[in-house]
């Protein structure tokens, strides 16, 4: 199974989202990249995020988006 | 129609369509800075009903379209229940890949709106070498607040105001108070600019223009250089262009710059469309 960074990586193979606490702020991640993470961890994990969830506090770094994994069932 | 006098506000707004929607639809990707902005200048004000937000952004002289559905047919059904939208002048924008937008581009197409104009994002790594030559000895330098009126004048004379999400004065005056605008004067005057905004290891190249007096001295050249000269700790740059400007196109891709496969589709109300498809 993928990892959170594997993915991350796929979508954005030139930067190294390990070393980053805040992919907005550090550039990494706008919108749009969001919606096709979305997209990919729904499809990986065989999950259907919640329109609710789908806010920037849970795309902020790769722990956020692992406790929202954990919110979904999945164990990353 | 009600103005959102909060941040806080807006979001609230979306998160009542959300709230127990089983998916969710939207072309509102506010960057957080902006979204404060919009409210402090009062120019967003939104209208709820069943299932989708609509947001209006007033923008020169008309109104930008944001919404946020359960579903494309909920935004369908909402659009339709907004009074005088046909008569009023009004720009969505929906971006997504190169494909058809499919259910949501019918909704808007049913509510009147029509396709305008379409905008290709190009990228580029941060480490490219550059190619392009020319334009070396020419002086680059930051921006003023003295230039702020030029570079409004430069802008609103060349970019569609529709299309291509031209700056107010304000903005731009931060822009300049935050060195996010480069220039070239020649013979006493604003040659040509270069206006981008630089966050972490990521930058957009804005707008990139040679006033018409200036063109083929390499005034441009010396802007894109200095620029990514500049920007030594960016990893990706990114623009938005006119997918059918060929020339901007082929002048972009001389600098590395290639289609990320990401488009905009910018549909405009009737009394748009028909200002500019006489």
């Amino acid at each position: 199974m993928k990892t959170i960074a594997d993915i991350l990586k796929e979508i954005r193979p030139e930067f190294d989202f390990t070393t980053s606490t805040d992919f907005k702020a550090d550039g990494m991640l706008d919108s749009f990249d969001m919606v096709t993470l979305v997209a990919t961890l729904d499809k990986t994990y065989g999950i259907s995020i919640s329109g609710a969830d789908i806010v920037p506090e849970n795309f902020q770094n790769l722990e956020t988006i692992a406790a929202l994994l954990r919110k979904n069932g999945v164990q990353p | 129609m009600t103005p959102f006098r909060t941040v806080a506000g807006v979001f609230a707004a979306i998160q009542t369509v959300k709230a127990g929607a089983a998916g969710f639809c939207t072309n509102f990707f506010p960057d957080g800075q902006k979204l404060q902005d919009w409210v402090e200048r009062n120019e967003l004000h939104g209208e709820s009903c069943a299932g989708a937000l609509f947001l209006f952004r007033r923008d020169h002289d008309f109104s930008r379209l944001y919404f946020c559905a359960a579903s494309p047919a909920a935004l369908r059904a909402g659009i339709a229940t907004l009074a005088g939208l046909r008569n009023e002048r009004i720009v969505v924008d929906l971006v997504g890949k190169e494909s058809a937008p499919g259910e949501i581009f019918l909704a808007l197409e049913a509510a009147g709106f029509r396709r305008y104009q379409q905008l290709c994002r190009m990228a580029r790594p941060g480490q490219s070498a550059l190619q392009a030559a020319g334009g070396a000895e020419l002086p680059v330098t930051l921006a003023g607040h003295a230039d702020v009126p030029a570079i409004l004048a430069l802008l609103e004379g060349a970019f569609d105001r529709y299309a291509e999400q031209l700056p107010l004065t304000a903005e731009i005056e931060n822009a300049v108070a935050s060195g996010q605008i480069f220039v070239v004067r020649l013979e006493g005057v604003l040659a040509g600019l270069l206006f981008f905004e630089t966050q972490g290891v990521t930058s957009i190249l804005r707008y990139w223009l040679v006033a018409e007096a200036f063109r083929a001295r390499h005034v441009g050249a010396a802007l894109m250089r200095h620029y990514l000269a500049t920007q030594s700790t960016v990893r990706r740059f990114l623009l938005w262009v006119i997918a059918s400007n060929d020339n901007a196109v082929q002048k972009y891709r001389r600098y590395g710059f290639v289609p990320d496969g990401l488009v905009d589709h910018v549909l405009a109300s009737e009394p748009i469309y028909n200002e500019n498809h006489r």
